[in-house]
């Protein structure tokens, strides 16, 4: 178990030392992630015309969408794209040699990764809470440990969820494109387009029991106090059956997938 | 002038040859273009659950906007992103040298030499939408209005060409930020929401220091008749303005480049 662990903090090193590396790419991708701010200047003038949406007022809806975006640094993963890289070009037999499943290559290389994350965005984001006297996050002890567990749950079923789908890679060179097709569907989905309670009952009742809440919606809720204690049970018994069933679609197909690799490469 | 157009012939010819060649992919492709035209035109559907107008704008009026923002997002993609965006890419790799010495104008190798040719399915599509919000509107524009419209989404195109150029230039002097074109899409997708919804300083900012006003905003009000024929003058010579300081700014980085390695 110890010598497991070391392998993992090298491997986040090693990922950490090229995320430094690319400073700059990091700090681009940052701001490139417009979108649910764009989100948000809508909802805002919304509120300012007709007035509060659903009791959500003005502070709510910066709340969420601050939260969200910080939500989704920490759970999105790339690993489909690496997954498809080294399958498409072999290099994963360079992998299959470690003593080590391939899976933990790619998640210690995403914690790496998520290493950068905080640092950067924490302090931008307690910052702009500390000057903005409408939003805050104070939601007692309790629910900050929830939020905390339920980003790390989040990342898990990403992780789980992506390498599932990567897994159609064996078969397939359109892997990452039908990962983005299920991603895009999800968007809607998760509370990254606008939050799920705004969204017509049905849709809101459909989307509480699919995985993409869990991405986002669903942590950020918890942030800005929108969720009882019930709901937020409810919620973690939803991804936890999640992440039972991408990890054991994603098992399965990586034994069926690795006999038809090697039955290529032979 | 002869001589270049001979020569996009011959490379835009050869990129579709190549094209052909991957049949399936374009397919596929193009369905995913369908797929996110209608992810963009239903992601601000929610908005319009609670209120009939957004400072004035239908749905179907913003969508015109959504429209545009489409196409030149296609055209970026299909024109910027395989040339102006790679300048960093070709210092790196020394590809750049190997231009410079060809008899041909090197703006023009760098801005036009390389074509996404199934991206320009984006840009038809967003206009299919920009059609599709006017039949919804019942609000056909009248001819001068269309050309209106053709004129300031060309000035558009010229304008985001003459940003991406200015800023990859930068990057000859500041050393390379990879994927600094990161920063155009990020700047083109604040073009996704027409003017009025943003307020204060930003306002300014999208008007005044960056004209995303011009390149969105402006067409869509062009199409919908709410445009004075004047402001056209303003969009065509931000535009030739902008594009003359690149060209210029371009040739005066080539006078210090001294190539990667050396």
């Amino acid at each position: 178990m110890l010598e497991f662990m070391r392998v993992y903090y090298i491997l986040s090193k090693v990922a950490w030392a090229k995320a430094l590396e690319n400073r700059s790419q990091v700090i681009i991708r940052m701001l490139s992630t417009v979108f649910p701010l764009l989100m948000m200047v809508v909802w805002l003038t919304v509120v300012n015309q007709v007035g509060p949406a659903a009791n959500w007022q003005r502070s709510d809806f910066i709340a969420y969408y601050i939260g969200a975006t910080l939500v989704y640094r920490f759970t999105f993963t790339f690993v489909v794209w690496e997954w498809d890289r080294d399958i498409r070009t072999g290099d994963l037999s360079f992998k299959l040699l470690k003593p080590i499943d391939p899976f933990h290559y790619f998640l210690s290389e995403q914690i790496g990764w998520k290493l950068f994350d905080p640092l950067l965005l924490v302090p931008v984001v307690a910052l702009f809470v500390w000057v903005s006297p409408e939003v805050h996050y104070m939601i007692g002890l309790g629910k900050w440990i929830a939020f905390f567990i339920s980003i790390i749950v989040g990342f898990a079923l990403s992780m789980l969820m992506s390498c599932a789908f990567a897994m159609s890679a064996f078969w397939s060179t359109q892997s990452s494109s039908l990962y983005n097709l299920w991603y895009g569907v999800g968007q809607f989905l998760s509370g990254f387009i606008a939050p799920l309670p705004l969204f017509p009952e049905n849709i809101r009742s459909i989307a509480n029991l699919l995985p993409f809440r869990g991405l986002i919606g669903f942590p950020t809720e918890i942030l800005i106090g929108k969720l009882s204690w019930p709901e937020i049970w409810l919620g973690f018994r939803v991804i936890g059956f999640w992440i039972i069933a991408f990890f054991i679609i994603y098992r399965l197909l990586w034994r069926y997938g690795l006999k038809k690799y090697e039955a290529v490469g032979s | 002038m002869h001589t270049y157009l001979r020569l996009i012939a011959i490379f835009y010819k050869n990129a579709w040859l190549n094209e052909l060649e991957y049949r399936m992919n374009f397919w596929v492709n193009s369905l995913f273009s369908i797929f996110w035209l209608i992810w963009a035109a239903l992601s601000v559907r929610i908005f319009f659950f609670y209120t009939d107008r957004i400072e004035g704008w239908s749905y179907h009026e913003l969508l015109v906007v959504i429209g545009i923002y489409f196409t030149l997002n296609g055209y970026n993609q299909m024109l910027l992103h395989p040339n102006v965006s790679r300048i960093p890419e070709y210092v790196r790799l020394g590809t750049l040298d190997h231009l410079l010495t060809k008899p041909i104008n090197s703006q023009f190798l760098v801005s036009l030499r390389n074509v996404n040719i199934y991206k320009g399915g984006d840009v038809l599509l967003g206009l299919g939408l920009v059609g599709y919000a006017l039949w919804q509107l019942n609000r056909w524009p009248s001819l001068g209005q269309l050309g209106l419209f053709v004129v300031l989404l060309l000035a558009a195109a010229v304008l985001l060409y003459s940003f991406s150029l200015i800023l990859q230039t930068l990057n000859l002097w500041l050393g390379n930020v990879e994927r600094s074109d990161m920063l155009i899409y990020a700047l083109l997708e604040t073009g996704r929401l027409p003017i009025n919804f943003y307020h204060g300083w930003i306002r300014q900012v999208f008007t005044v220091i960056i004209p995303i006003a011009l390149m969105t905003t402006l067409p869509a009000q062009a199409l919908l008749g709410q445009l004075p024929w004047r402001s056209i003058a303003v969009s065509v010579g931000l535009a030739a303005t902008l594009f003359a300081f690149g060209a210029a700014f371009w040739r005066s980085a080539l006078g210090y480049y001294t190539s990667a390695s050396s």
